[in-house]
């Protein structure tokens, strides 16, 4: 369970978000939309603490996940980030193969002869094993956008996360990998909570069970549980061509 | 005088500049050729110096000056690197980012004798190494570390953040980031660096003139206080006996072989730098 009690956060003198206080309930899909500039990723990078880096950014208020507040000083930021995935609006797959890149955050943690069954189970989960299997030591950069953005979404889920944090993972993609993605999401939802970012609105009445626009940093929701992909996005044929 | 015609006269005086430069490098070049092939019999580069120098080879003194130029990185290697990564990786804060790079720049314009003389008396005085190779090899360590810095900030600061951002969505600690992401992203900027300290290390006379180099008596040093003879100091002592032409035809030997030897570096440094921005472009 991903909490928010009057959290707000700032880029120096300029308030991003503004004073949230909301719940977001566990093994769901929620889509966060809004104009650019309202919040929508710095909310989620909130989550994991991706801005830490940035000098001016400061936050108030608490975020907790699972009753544990992430903003507390003796916080492990890196173990929280394990527990909270993000995935990028571009896909951004480092200059090696593609079974490197899948085991790339895992590797340390799992011994060596276990690696090959991990990379199998997540490019499974989404759905890029029998595309790639016969070519995992090419390097990842050959693969098509699409692809690489499901082969960083598989890199993400080797590392264990209960969160999925997707900021608009489907804005630099066709609508072929768009529908492999909303369909992965999909899939994911019974093991992992997540928040997809994005500026469609269709899309995110078509993939989420709660939709909330954020508006000058604050929140409202748009609607309650939403009809289901198969009946209403705008990719349903090409999904129902897709391999499971 | 209308804007088309200003335009061509900018072009053409800009077009004379950049030709009188070339011009000049190859002018440079021509007279090292000229002057330096004569010299350039079978044995040069793998012959002893005979004849105080007059006559023979400069085998030696190429050892020497590749022993100070690679132990001279060898000091300054991980100084640049750990001081980039601290900078890069590590300070938050803007101002003191931009005052450690002004300190770089300014140890870079510090005129190569005080390096010498203030290198001598830190290092051959008060550490006791004396005229030495170590000596030799600490300065040139100290006198090549913003070359190194600055090739090197500029590499990893050139590393996408998408790369970063990676790194730590996927829960990577920063040490960890900084040896599987950074460091090998940024290998051929530091290749870069190293080739071009080693270039300047090359060049490098007046430091290593009084503190660690010898004309003659030796070969390659048999401690850590012992001198060495360098291409440098060979060809500087060699010029001064102008009324020679035995001794003049030999340091224009040597000075071709510095030359090419800071000329290949040179080359190897551009070929990796130009590795490093397709990169970063990726």
């Amino acid at each position: 369970m991903i909490q928010f009690k009057n959290f707000s956060a700032a880029f120096g003198e300029r308030k991003v978000i503004q004073e949230l206080t909301f719940s977001l309930p566990e093994n769901s899909i929620t889509g966060i939309i809004g104009v650019s500039g309202s919040g929508k990723t710095t909310l989620l990078r909130a989550l994991c603490r991706m801005n830490d880096r940035i000098n001016n950014f400061c936050v108030e208020g608490n975020i907790f996940i699972d009753g544990v507040d992430i903003n507390r000083p003796d916080t492990d930021v890196y173990a929280l980030r394990r527990k909270v995935g993000m995935v990028f609006q571009k896909p951004c797959v480092f200059p090696k193969s593609i079974f490197e890149n899948a085991i790339f955050g895992a590797q340390e943690k799992l011994p060596r002869n276990e690696h090959p069954d991990l990379v199998e189970k997540v490019l499974r989960e989404v759905f890029l094993w029998e595309e790639v299997k016969d070519r995992l030591g090419e390097k990842a950069t050959t693969l098509s956008q699409g692809q690489q953005q499901r082969l960083t979404l598989a890199r993400t889920l080797a590392v264990g996360p209960k969160v999925l944090l997707m900021d608009e993972p489907t804005s630099s993609l066709d609508p072929k990998s768009t529908a492999a993605i909303e369909r992965l999401a999909q899939s994911l939802k019974s093991r992992h909570t997540i928040l997809w970012v994005t500026h469609q609105h269709d899309q995110a009445q078509s993939i989420a069970d709660r939709v909330l626009v954020i508006e000058n940093g604050q929140i409202t929701p748009l609607s309650a549980p939403v009809v289901r992909p198969e009946k209403s996005s705008s990719f349903a044929k090409i999904l129902q061509g897709y391999p499971e | 005088m209308n804007a088309i015609t200003a335009e061509k006269m900018v072009l053409v005086l800009i077009g004379c500049i950049t030709f009188l430069i070339v011009a000049l490098l190859f002018t440079i070049l021509g007279i090292m050729f000229l002057n330096g092939l004569p010299a350039m019999h079978g044995g040069f580069l793998f012959e002893e110096s005979r004849d105080f120098g007059r006559a023979g080879g400069i085998f030696y003194q190429s050892m020497g000056t590749l022993l100070l130029m690679g132990v001279a990185v060898l000091w300054s290697l991980p100084v640049a690197l750990g001081s980039v990564l601290f900078q890069t990786e590590y300070l938050n804060t803007g101002k003191l980012k931009t005052l450690l790079t002004q300190l770089t720049y300014i140890l870079n314009a510090t005129p190569t004798i005080l390096f010498g003389l203030v290198g001598y008396l830190l290092f051959g005085v008060y550490l006791d190494t004396g005229v030495s190779w170590v000596t030799g090899s600490l300065i040139l360590a100290v006198m090549i570390l913003p070359t190194l810095q600055v090739s090197i900030r500029e590499a990893v600061e050139a590393l996408p953040e998408k790369y970063r951002e990676a790194g730590m969505s996927l829960g990577l600690s920063r040490p960890t980031q900084i040896w599987r992401i950074i460091l090998p992203q940024s290998l051929y900027g530091i290749v870069t660096g190293v080739l071009l300290g080693l270039a300047r290390a090359a060049g490098e006379t007046a430091a290593i003139m009084f503190t660690a180099t010898t004309f003659s008596g030796i070969q390659l040093p048999q401690s850590f206080s012992d001198p060495v003879p360098t291409l440098q100091t060979h060809i500087l002592v060699l010029a001064q006996e102008a009324a020679n032409p035995e001794s003049i035809a030999q340091a224009w030997g040597a000075g071709l072989v510095l030359l090419g030897l800071v000329f290949m570096l040179t080359l190897a440094a551009w070929a990796f730098r130009t590795r490093v921005v397709m990169e970063s472009e990726l």
